[in-house]
């Protein structure tokens, strides 16, 4: 026992109870026991502190983080990325990221921490994360749990042919996607060979994959897999195949589709002119359903614009939207253009089951059920041709979210155009906002100048309700629209703050000087990432 | 400058309000800065800021201080957007009643001092702290007699009366460290360490005592005790010494009624010092010393045997940004040792560590030097450290409590200076 315990022990009882310790070149007694004991235990506590060694430890230092190869972002950008953690326009992260990454740069290693730290709540800034993290935000997340998500979230899901054989199932997606990419066939081989021992939702998922590289190859394959007892790999196999040119099923759907619209040359109001009759099918059969038609597609209670579809008008937009479009080139003889601006009547209908009424309501409903069976082929089979007609002549007011979703389809030249035309087509009715929401960033040129003339007819007419409408209008635009608009913008929100006294008013201005707030937040930060 | 923000949500709203467009008139000068806000009232906002102590005004009815307004002009001068001139009349008045106050508080504070240098006060306070004191030693004495292991189930009152007679006899400095002892018996290896602290306010009881201690050491143990040197004598006798100083960490410590804020320095020729400032709960302290910077300046030290806490008494040129020098384990415990046997009450101590790598084990970080001798690392949140250090070697500073290492900050070559 060593003096120091000794004294520790005497302490601890009392020096009621326990003799003081002896302790060779003790200080001079002064006063009584306790005070002899706490003098010497001075002596020894100083001398145990000035001599005090850290305690040994076995841990090893961190191995090192891989070195980086993508510099870090500029220092203004960096405080700007501080700032924006903190909270001050948090929206703002997944684009900075996303810019920072374009530009080939990294967040600088200290913030890191608090950027992984928002990635655990929210999912849907991890594949930003992960891009601009660089190498040391995943050597920082292979030691800690929570940020674990970072680990081999990339694209490349590491490791060679064997992931096929012992990843878990997002890896084999990703594997399969990846060879897809370079060798469709081999891709549907290492499938094949699986096939029959998957399980059904891992089926569906693999066999998503063909989307990438689908070529004629794929059609046996998939043909077979019409036939699967698994309901979604079914309707991947239909929603694939219908997107593959030239194939039996395209062939089968042109078939059930020129049974159900025909052109015929009629005088009407002493015009003649070749018009289209629609006929929904009347009956629905086992050869439709294996096709991908199920009995109640989906959507057709949901609540459109004047209620229910109707089993019989959803039966012929599906089968609409899985014929070829080059079916209807040829049996017209006329380009899409002239096809979709064709007068349609709906035929007389002849079945009487109940599903009556179609032609008892000349309000187009036959001609909306056609051209949205075309939108939605034209987005399948990403034909450029029938997008931009059904853009220019389309006539479906009522869903105009199916045209917003063809947008995607035209080359990067049009978008603005047509989606400024979109735009001005649906102002001021409920719609707007769900048309915008499906119009990708940026917002730019055309679409821009749409855009701001919206919001300043929605800040004119401020009221409560038009005062949400602004409001979410202004969400939108502050993630897309292109700064080129600020002028325009800050004019707007000066006029309307000057105003006379209306509550609406003042409430427009405060959206719309919010909105330019972060435009501007958004245009320096761009600039700051500029090295 | 957010630093200055008396909480997160108020940082917040003063970036808001740093845009130029909600600004006007604008102004710097004379060591102040002002301008006019349009809040959501009819009438503009008046805010300026004493750029000297740093002091603010505002019109608005915030109870947040300083409020957004503030916060905001503040960026936006650091930003450069006030231009300089002659300041308005409200501003020149509130700066005027500043000098006035200023003034006056100095001639109360020089009344102050006048009656603590009148023989007859400090006699009679000399008299109470030795009787406070003398009180202090029965009380140890009792501790021990008794036995300590009555400690692990004393309530906290027994730290506190004895802490709350001690502050009545006007030795505060002592009364903190008996409070601060309450703590003690909750932490593993409680015995040694309150044997250890009771010995040590002891030996302080009676180094208080004894005749014919150095001048200096005896200054150490006044220091400890509560007796306090004013600034002035500080600035007017302390020792001066001239270098360039790194600022190597900052730590703020809230206790009942006041925040202090303790910044260490670490000179070029490897000489310490410690800087502290007070503050009212709430209210900025000071921020004239960045953490990751360095100072050509001349400092003033308080006396003692181990002279460390100091004035910065007058600078020569702006802070630039620096790395510290450090040293290696072997030679921060050998630097302890020697503090501590010039001064036994030394708790803490600036330690610069240079080229060490970070290691993990289930308690904690440790810091491991070139020659592979280890110190534990304390520190609220590890990652921020292990990101910036990437496994390289880097230099961390922090204080040395003879024990633990807390982390203040960190230098790596290529990422830079972290600020934990």
């Amino acid at each position: 026992m060593s003096d120091w315990d000794e004294h520790v022990s005497a302490a601890l009882l009392g020096t009621e109870r326990r003799a003081v310790p002896p302790l060779p070149g003790a200080p001079p007694p002064d006063g009584d026991a306790a005070g002899r004991l706490l003098d010497q235990a001075a002596v020894l506590a100083v001398r145990r502190r000035a001599g005090l060694r850290p305690p040994a430890t076995a841990a090893e230092p961190v191995a090192p983080a891989p070195p980086e190869e993508a510099p870090a972002v500029p220092p203004a950008a960096a405080a700007r990325l501080a700032r924006i953690l903190a909270g001050e326009q948090a929206r703002m992260l997944g684009e900075w990221l996303d810019a920072a990454a374009a530009r080939g740069l990294r967040v600088p290693a200290r913030l890191l921490p608090d950027l992984l730290e928002k990635g655990r709540a929210d999912r849907g800034l991890r594949p930003s994360i992960a891009g601009a993290a660089g190498r040391r935000g995943v050597w920082l997340a292979l030691q800690n749990t929570d940020w674990a998500y970072l680990v081999g979230s990339g694209d490349d899901p590491g490791g060679g042919a064997e992931v096929w054989e012992t990843g878990t199932r997002n890896q084999r997606v990703a594997h399969l996607s990846a060879l897809r990419g370079t060798d469709p066939g081999a891709a549907r081989a290492a499938l094949a060979s699986t096939w029959p021992t998957e399980a059904a939702p891992d089926r569906a998922a693999f066999l998503a994959t063909f989307a990438h590289g689908l070529s004629a190859g794929d059609e046996e394959f998939l043909e077979a897999a019409l036939e699967d007892r698994g309901k979604d790999v079914r309707q991947t196999a239909s929603d694939l195949l219908a997107r593959l040119p030239g194939s039996a099923y395209g062939a089968r759907m042109a078939a059930r589709a020129r049974a159900c619209l025909r052109a015929e040359r009629r005088t009407v109001r002493r015009r003649r002119q070749t018009w289209l009759v629609v006929e929904p099918p009347h009956a629905h059969d086992d050869g439709l359903a294996r096709d991908g038609v199920p009995f109640h597609p989906s959507g057709s209670f949901a609540p459109g614009g004047r209620g229910p579809v109707g089993t019989r008008a959803a039966w012929l937009r599906e089968i609409l939207a899985r014929t070829p479009l080059a079916t209807w080139t040829e049996a017209f003889g006329l380009p899409p253009v002239e096809i979709v601006c064709l007068p349609v009547a709906e035929a007389a209908d002849t079945g009487g089951t109940g599903d009556a009424g179609a032609q008892d309501e000349p309000d187009g409903r036959g001609t909306r059920d056609v051209h949205i069976g075309w939108a939605r082929a034209a987005l399948r089979q990403r034909d450029v041709a029938w997008a931009r007609a059904l853009l220019k002549g389309g006539a479906m007011v009522d869903e105009p979210e199916a045209l917003a979703d063809l947008l995607a389809v035209l080359p990067p030249g049009e978008r603005d155009e047509a989606a400024a035309g979109l735009v001005r087509w649906v102002a001021g009715q409920p719609d707007l906002v769900r048309v915008l929401e499906r119009v990708p960033a940026p917002w730019d040129g055309a679409l821009a100048e749409a855009v701001a003339g919206v919001l300043d007819a929605a800040a004119e007419r401020a009221g409560q309700r038009h005062e949400y409408v602004l409001t979410q209008l202004a969400r939108l635009a502050e993630q897309r629209l292109s700064p080129a608009v600020l002028p325009r913008l800050d004019a707007l929100a000066a006029r309307h703050a000057r105003a006379p006294d209306e509550p609406g008013r003042a409430a427009a201005a405060l959206v719309l000087t919010g909105l330019t707030d972060t435009l501007r937040f958004r245009t320096e930060m761009i600039k700051e990432l500029v090295p | 400058m957010l630093g200055l923000a008396p909480d997160a949500a108020s940082a917040k709203a003063g970036t808001g309000v740093a845009k130029p467009a909600k600004w006007s008139g604008l102004g710097c000068g004379a060591g102040a800065v002002w301008g006019e806000c349009q809040g959501s009232g009819k009438s503009a906002y008046r805010a300026a800021a004493d750029l000297g102590e740093p002091a603010f005004r505002c019109s608005c009815p915030s109870r947040k201080f300083p409020c957004k307004h503030v916060l905001g002009l503040l960026l936006l001068w650091s930003d450069g957007a006030a231009a300089a001139g002659e300041p308005p009349a409200w501003v020149a008045g509130w700066l005027a009643e500043r000098a006035e106050r200023a003034g006056r508080a100095q001639a109360r504070k020089a009344v102050t001092a006048a009656r603590a240098r009148d023989p007859k006060t400090a006699a009679a306070r000399e008299e109470q702290v030795a009787a406070g004191v003398a009180d202090l030693d029965r009380w140890l004495a009792d501790q021990v007699a008794h036995g300590l292991a009555q400690a692990e189930k004393a309530p906290y009152r027994l730290w506190d009366d004895a802490a709350r007679r001690l502050v009545d006899a006007k030795a505060g400095a002592l009364a903190g460290q008996v409070r601060a002892l309450a703590s003690v018996p909750r932490r593993p290896g409680w015995p040694g360490l309150l044997l250890e602290e009771y010995a040590l306010l002891r030996l302080l009881v009676r180094a208080h005592a004894a005749e014919g201690l150095s001048a200096p050491l005896r200054e150490t143990v006044r220091a400890r005790i509560g007796f306090t040197v004013v600034q002035e004598d500080v600035l007017a006798s302390g020792e001066r010494v001239r270098d360039r100083w790194c600022v190597v960490g900052s730590r703020d410590l809230a206790q009942e009624q006041l925040t202090t804020r303790r910044v260490w320095l670490r000179s070029r020729s490897g000489r310490s010092a410690l800087v502290l400032s007070f503050a009212a709960p709430g209210r900025p302290l000071d921020v004239s010393l960045a953490v990751g910077t360095e100072i050509d300046a001349e400092l003033a030290f308080y006396p003692g045997a181990r002279p460390l806490r100091a004035l910065v008494a007058e600078r020569h040129g702006p802070a630039v940004a620096a790395v510290p020098d450090g040293t290696g384990v072997a030679a921060l415990l050998d630097e302890f040792a020697a503090a501590v046997a010039a001064d036994p009450w030394l708790d803490r101590w600036p330690a610069v560590l240079a080229g060490v790598r970070l290691a993990r084990d289930g308690a904690g970080l440790w810091a491991v030097d070139a020659a592979g001798a280890a110190v534990p690392l304390r520190t609220g949140d590890p990652w921020r450290l292990l990101a910036v250090a990437g496994g390289d070697a880097v230099t961390v500073a922090g204080e040395w409590s003879g024990r633990r290492l807390r982390a203040l900050a960190g230098w790596h070559p290529e990422e830079g200076v972290v600020i934990l």
